[in-house]
């Protein structure tokens, strides 16, 4: 497929960025605001997942925008718009965090062996009892994922989120963090086997039944209250 | 290629979810798979937590958060120098 062919896809933000880009450096800065539209779910996620609580995160997404549109004339277009931006959120992150404290943590450390899969063998070998979709109300499902992602060493969450959210290719997010796709890939396995064994142990004992009612209750509030504020529109 | 252990399925597990491994590597992982319950039960609940976090999207942005995202972006789009 040719680069062309496949920036046309649905949701690679291919012709539609690079026009918006055009837009805005052409001096129609209204052009920036659907760009940030399409993308600011993709590095809310990127600082969140770098920066672990929504506050930093939600810094470091508008410093990204900022620096992204001051900066954009040096975006070469060599890869996506999405890789770029990625970057730079990613890099406003990482200046937040190690702002943030005097010391890192030997767990934050970005220095990790290649063959990261070698210390990580899988414990748990039970089969999943039931469809998890079923067990649980949808809010409550994405309580339990995301504090499992959370819950991720920083190094293995980036790589996880990027691809396994984001579902950037694995030379598009080793780029974005700086690393090579050998590492990308190490750092992946190992966040996959864990987020397979956190999970695991998160949906062992299935909710009763009166919580089940209460998580559908929870799920129908939210419901709800996304319409009220619809309607309101807000 | 000579048969795989369970180590090696490890190794090359997330390159095969992916569809990123050669045909002998797959024909290698498969055969393995056929006949060890452990690495099967890997294989699949890693697919399954793979397609459980796709579906469920995780992290919205807060309606709160993203107002506030377009408040200052409105004010670096009129205040601004401007691209540099």
């Amino acid at each position: 497929m040719t680069d062309s062919a496949k920036s046309n896809l649905p949701g690679t933000g291919g012709d539609d960025d690079v026009s918006l880009i055009e837009r805005v450096l052409g001096g129609d800065r209204r052009a920036f605001e659907p760009l940030v539209r399409r993308h600011e779910r993709h590095v809310f996620r990127v600082t969140l997942a770098v920066l672990g609580n929504i506050e930093d995160a939600e810094e470091a997404m508008q410093d990204t925008f900022v620096k992204a549109f001051r900066h954009l004339d040096q975006f070469r277009q060599e890869s996506r718009f999405t890789t770029w931006l990625t970057r730079i959120a990613v890099n406003e992150a990482l200046q937040k965090r190690q702002a943030g404290k005097e010391f890192v943590s030997l767990d934050d450390s970005r220095d990790v062996p290649e063959r990261a899969e070698e210390q990580f063998a899988p414990r748990r070998y039970e089969a999943w009892r039931a469809d998890p979709e079923k067990l649980y109300g949808k809010q409550e499902l994405r309580r339990i994922i995301e504090a499992a992602i959370q819950s991720l060493p920083l190094i293995y969450r980036e790589a996880f989120v990027l691809r396994d959210i984001e579902e950037m290719s694995a030379e598009e997010a080793a780029e974005a963090i700086g690393i090579t796709v050998g590492a990308l890939k190490s750092r992946l396995l190992r966040a996959r086997l864990m987020m397979r064994e956190i999970l695991a142990v998160s949906l062992e004992h299935p909710p009763t039944a009166a919580q089940k009612l209460m998580h559908t209750a929870q799920d129908m509030g939210m419901a709800i209250a996304m319409r009220m504020m619809k309607a309101a529109g807000k | 290629m000579a048969m795989m252990d369970c180590k090696q399925v490890l190794a090359n597990l997330s390159d095969y979810v992916d569809g990123a491994v050669s045909n002998q590597v797959r024909k290698a992982l498969e055969e393995h798979i056929a006949r060890c319950r452990r690495c099967r039960v890997v294989l699949d609940t890693t697919r399954r937590t793979l397609s459980l976090v796709l579906d469920i999207e995780p992290f919205e942005v807060p309606l709160a958060v993203s107002a506030r995202l377009y408040t200052r972006l409105q004010e670096v789009l009129s205040g601004d120098r401007g691209v540099s």
